[in-house]
């Protein structure tokens, strides 16, 4: 979710913006003035344009316009060819569409020609018919913004009961985040009245039981975690799978990072994918297919895939890679598969990946940035080590996916409402599925979820999702530059939904990232990096 | 299209500020791309290009946002609230009180323009317009995302804004006044305002109360050309062939544009007199090239004896109300305010 300020008002550009996301300084002063300089009334319609170059990017709207005009074939297929990409930069949006022209457009447009006249003239034509109003406030100040706005979304809900229910969850968290623990267990108390007269089969019914349970929880068995994390990895394996099939969200972000690691890979004949969380390897049979396909025949594929240690001698791993290995060799695609087992994603080191310095490197992320997000005081914080060591290996490109959601405040009241406003909305979503055992299996796959945000705290808490405005400052700022998502991905992602989901899912394109949501409400957000090169990466680019 | 290409883009350079020229510019530019000859839309380029804000129930600048979806159609309305003076409510959505038991805070049902065919009513430039509204106008807004055409023709979004008058209308939660009554106002710009008028005949048939309709440069045509659309076809920003386009793809299949849709006082026209229709205050930008059309609306009007108020801001180009950088801007806020607000 990406802050309303910077997203609308001032455009969400990467580098340094918000003061209170990152420990680190800003990490060019230049970065910092330019930012300044965006024309606030057009980041209010969506659109990042310097102020000081307003007034280039129209000459070039103006060529663009003039091309269009002369050649109407070249028309049709800039409109149907072309990949488009991030169009809230306007600039470079306008001038990749002057790129695709055959010819350069030789209209000059400092110089007009006067009709009357026959006079060329300087054409000096912004000026308005009346005065202008007076340019303050016009160009906004990204740190006063952010300090003061925090977004969160929600969508109405009207059923009395359901309206007093979430009052009195409000309440509820409010004398947790207080410590007023029985004014808490009576407001727990009530809830569980209410909650007989209300349906609790959909709707806010259902996810207000699943926030009273976790509010129980945290109340009554303390903030360690308990049960909620003990579930074990084979549990945790299937309920992914059950959600994987209920809700078009897993799909989306595979089938996003897929499309983009793809196009990384192009030209490359050793590749070498390394996957954050491995579950039952779901995301690569379509990787795999799609390199068999490739023109000018397939690579070798290594995949390298890491997931927690399986406590009862299985090689669970291993197991998925030799499934994995007998699909590749069925399409001829040389393959090989290692497994990376640990409990903890900053567990793993470098060196285990066994990473060529001539082979491309993907590094594949589904929603394990966050988790290490928690930090211990005593040493460097989990995810500025793992961002270094990816950064060490200099990836062709890392692709990203996380919930699109702001749950790692420190306030806990703040964090509850937010939570309460994401998992209605993604409860709402999951209505739409009506295939059993999938959907049953999805609602507890998200109802741990839910326990872990809410009644969870320090290492215990894992679920540390955080908007795409803050994953775009901190990878910028651990030296990531972003990839990004065109055009052709959002159109193959839409004609996804189309297939295999109901309707009211919506993707969204935002500033080269890709949003899947519900209705207007954007759930998980998919993006794609690489490596800001500086001299001292460990291997070649 | 009339006049060259060089002339027409410094005609309409010379009448709006730069950064409006590059808004405005980048949509037609963008528009082109997405319409096609055959008269198919590319919805995934579309879709992709229009640039969306969520809603956000914390104030920002003094008003909140959320939206609703009804789940039987799955149609989206976006509500905007001025935010409680008392800051312990930011944050809470209170469903289950009026907007005011004393005053009266008028509801306007805003339709978004975009000629049928483009944008939604989580848009960018139309979220930020209805937050400017709520502000400038000290109204409720409710944003309408109908259903567009090619996809969807002609009755749908009439159908959809009528729903969505009757949802306000029954919500106790936008009740105000001594008197528990939504106090609802149409409006819209461009094929919004199309919809708008349209929608409140339908209200007026069906005796359902309208205080007024607010209707920014309204998107009407007919089959003959009118004079300014001759003399203006391609000098500000539209042309001619465009506003074709976009009634072929709204209007049912085979129709043409005297079809009552798209011409209410043309031949297949028909009277409103008689009809309790709210009064109208109608906005003519005077650089658009369908203001005959606009003009001969509110003559249609008249002729009904209904109620009207032209505000014809001569210098005005369509789309100007998008940034609040001009003279046309403040005026319209300043009328629209009155409008709503009769009584202060």
């Amino acid at each position: 979710m990406v802050l309303y300020d910077s997203a609308t008002l001032g455009g969400s550009c990467s580098g340094s913006s918000s003061s209170s996301s990152s420990s680190k300084p800003p990490p060019l002063q230049q970065r910092q003035q330019t930012q300044q300089d965006i024309d606030g009334l057009l980041a209010g319609a969506g659109y990042r344009v310097r102020s000081s170059e307003l007034r280039k990017v129209a000459q070039r709207l103006e060529r663009l316009e003039t091309a269009m005009v002369n050649s109407p074939a070249d028309l049709s297929q800039l409109a149907s060819d072309t990949i488009h990409y991030n169009p809230s930069d306007l600039a470079s949006w306008v001038d990749s569409l002057l790129s695709e022209f055959t010819q350069p457009p030789t209209c000059p447009s400092e110089f007009i020609m006067d009709p009357e006249t026959n006079q060329t003239v300087v054409s000096d034509a912004w000026t308005t018919a009346e005065p202008h109003m007076p340019q303050v406030h016009q160009n906004i100040s990204y740190e006063q913004q952010s300090l003061n706005n925090q977004l969160t979304v929600v969508t109405a809900m009207e059923e009395d009961s359901g309206i007093r229910l979430v009052h009195m969850l409000m309440t509820c968290a409010e004398c947790v985040q207080r410590g007023d623990f029985s004014l808490a267990t009576s407001c727990l108390e009530d809830m569980q009245g209410l909650l007989t007269r209300v349906n609790t089969v959909c709707g806010i019914g259902k996810v207000a039981g699943h926030f009273i349970d976790a509010l129980s929880r945290r109340i009554f068995q303390g903030i360690g975690g308990g049960t909620i994390n003990g579930g074990s990895a084979y549990e945790n394996e299937i309920l992914y799978h059950h959600f994987y099939e209920a809700c078009p969200y897993l799909k989306f972000a595979h089938f996003t990072a897929n499309q983009a690691i793809l196009e990384a890979f192009d030209g490359h004949d050793c590749v070498h994918v390394v996957d954050f969380n491995l579950m039952h390897g779901l995301q690569w049979p379509a990787l795999i297919q799609a390199l068999a396909l490739r023109p000018g025949g397939p690579p070798l594929l290594r995949l390298t895939g890491i997931g927690p240690p399986s406590p009862d001698g299985r090689d669970s791993l291993r197991e998925i890679g030799l499934r994995l290995a007998e699909l590749a060799r069925s399409v001829n695609v040389r393959f090989a598969f290692r497994g990376v087992a640990a409990s903890r994603l900053e567990d793993v080191k470098p060196w285990m990946l066994q990473v060529n310095p001539k082979e491309s490197v993907a590094v594949n992320s589904i929603m394990q940035l966050h988790r290490l997000l928690g930090s211990d005081l005593n040493r460097n914080s989990p995810i500025e080590t793992v961002l270094s060591w990816i950064r060490s290996l200099n990836p062709k490109i890392m692709t990203v996916v996380e919930q699109e959601a702001n749950h790692n405040q420190p306030g806990f009241l703040d964090r509850f409402t937010e939570a309460l406003h994401y998992y209605s909305t993604m409860f709402d979503s999951l209505e739409a599925c009506t295939v059993q055992p999938h959907k049953a299996l999805a609602e507890i796959y998200i109802q741990r979820e839910i326990a872990n945000v809410v009644s969870c705290e320090g290492s215990a808490r894992v679920e540390r999702h955080e908007p795409l405005s803050k994953w775009r400052t901190r990878l910028s700022g651990a030296g990531f530059r972003p990839l990004h998502l065109g055009s052709n991905a959002y159109k193959q992602a839409s004609m996804l939904l189309t297939l295999f989901s109901a309707e009211g899912y919506s993707v969204e394109e935002n500033d080269g990232c890709l949003t899947l949501g519900w209705h207007s409400r954007p759930l998980i957000a998919a993006s794609a990096w690489q490596a800001v090169s500086d001299g001292t990466a460990d291997f070649p680019a | 299209m009339a006049g060259s290409n060089e002339v027409n883009l410094n005609e309409s350079k010379r009448v709006v500020p730069l950064n409006t020229w590059v808004l405005i510019s980048n949509f037609k530019l963008a528009y082109n791309l997405q319409r096609r000859p055959d008269g198919t839309f590319n919805r995934d380029l579309s879709e992709f290009l229009d640039r969306r804000v969520p809603a956000n129930i914390n104030p920002v600048d003094g008003v909140f946002s959320f939206d609703h979806v009804d789940g039987a159609t799955g149609l989206l309305n976006r509500v905007y609230q001025p935010s409680s003076l008392n800051e312990a409510q930011w944050g809470m959505v209170d469903l289950e009180k009026p907007l005011s038991t004393t005053e009266i805070i008028p509801v306007i049902v805003f339709f978004h323009g975009g000629s049928f065919t483009h944008s939604s009513a989580n848009s960018a430039i139309y979220d930020t317009f209805c937050r400017r509204l709520v502000s400038l106008c000290k109204a409720v807004v409710v944003s309408v995302n109908y259903r567009r055409s090619p996809e969807h023709r002609y009755p749908c979004a009439y159908d959809d804004g009528w729903a969505a008058l009757k949802w306000v209308k029954s919500r106790t939660w936008l009740q105000s006044g001594k008197d528990s009554n939504v106090h609802v106002y149409l409006a819209g710009d461009s094929s919004g305002g199309n919809i708008a008028h349209h929608v409140a005949v339908r209200a007026a048939e069906a005796d359902v109360e309208v205080l007024g309709n607010i209707l920014l440069h309204p998107m009407f045509g007919g089959q003959k050309r009118t004079e300014s659309e001759k003399r203006l076809d391609g000098k500000y920003f539209v042309t001619l062939h465009d506003r074709d386009w976009y009634w072929r793809a709204y209007l049912p299949e085979g129709e043409d544009r005297d079809h009552p849709a798209c011409n209410p006082f043309g031949p297949r026209g028909r009277s409103l007199e008689g009809l309790k229709f709210p009064k109208s205050l109608v906005v003519v930008a005077g650089l658009d090239l369908i203001q005959d059309w606009q003009l001969a609306y509110v003559e249609g009007l008249k002729k009904s004896g209904q109620e009207v108020k032209l505000l014809f801001l001569e210098k005005a180009t369509i789309g100007f109300y998008f940034l609040p950088n001009n003279n046309h801007f403040y005026c319209l806020m300043e009328e629209i305010k009155n409008f709503v607000n009769p009584n202060c």
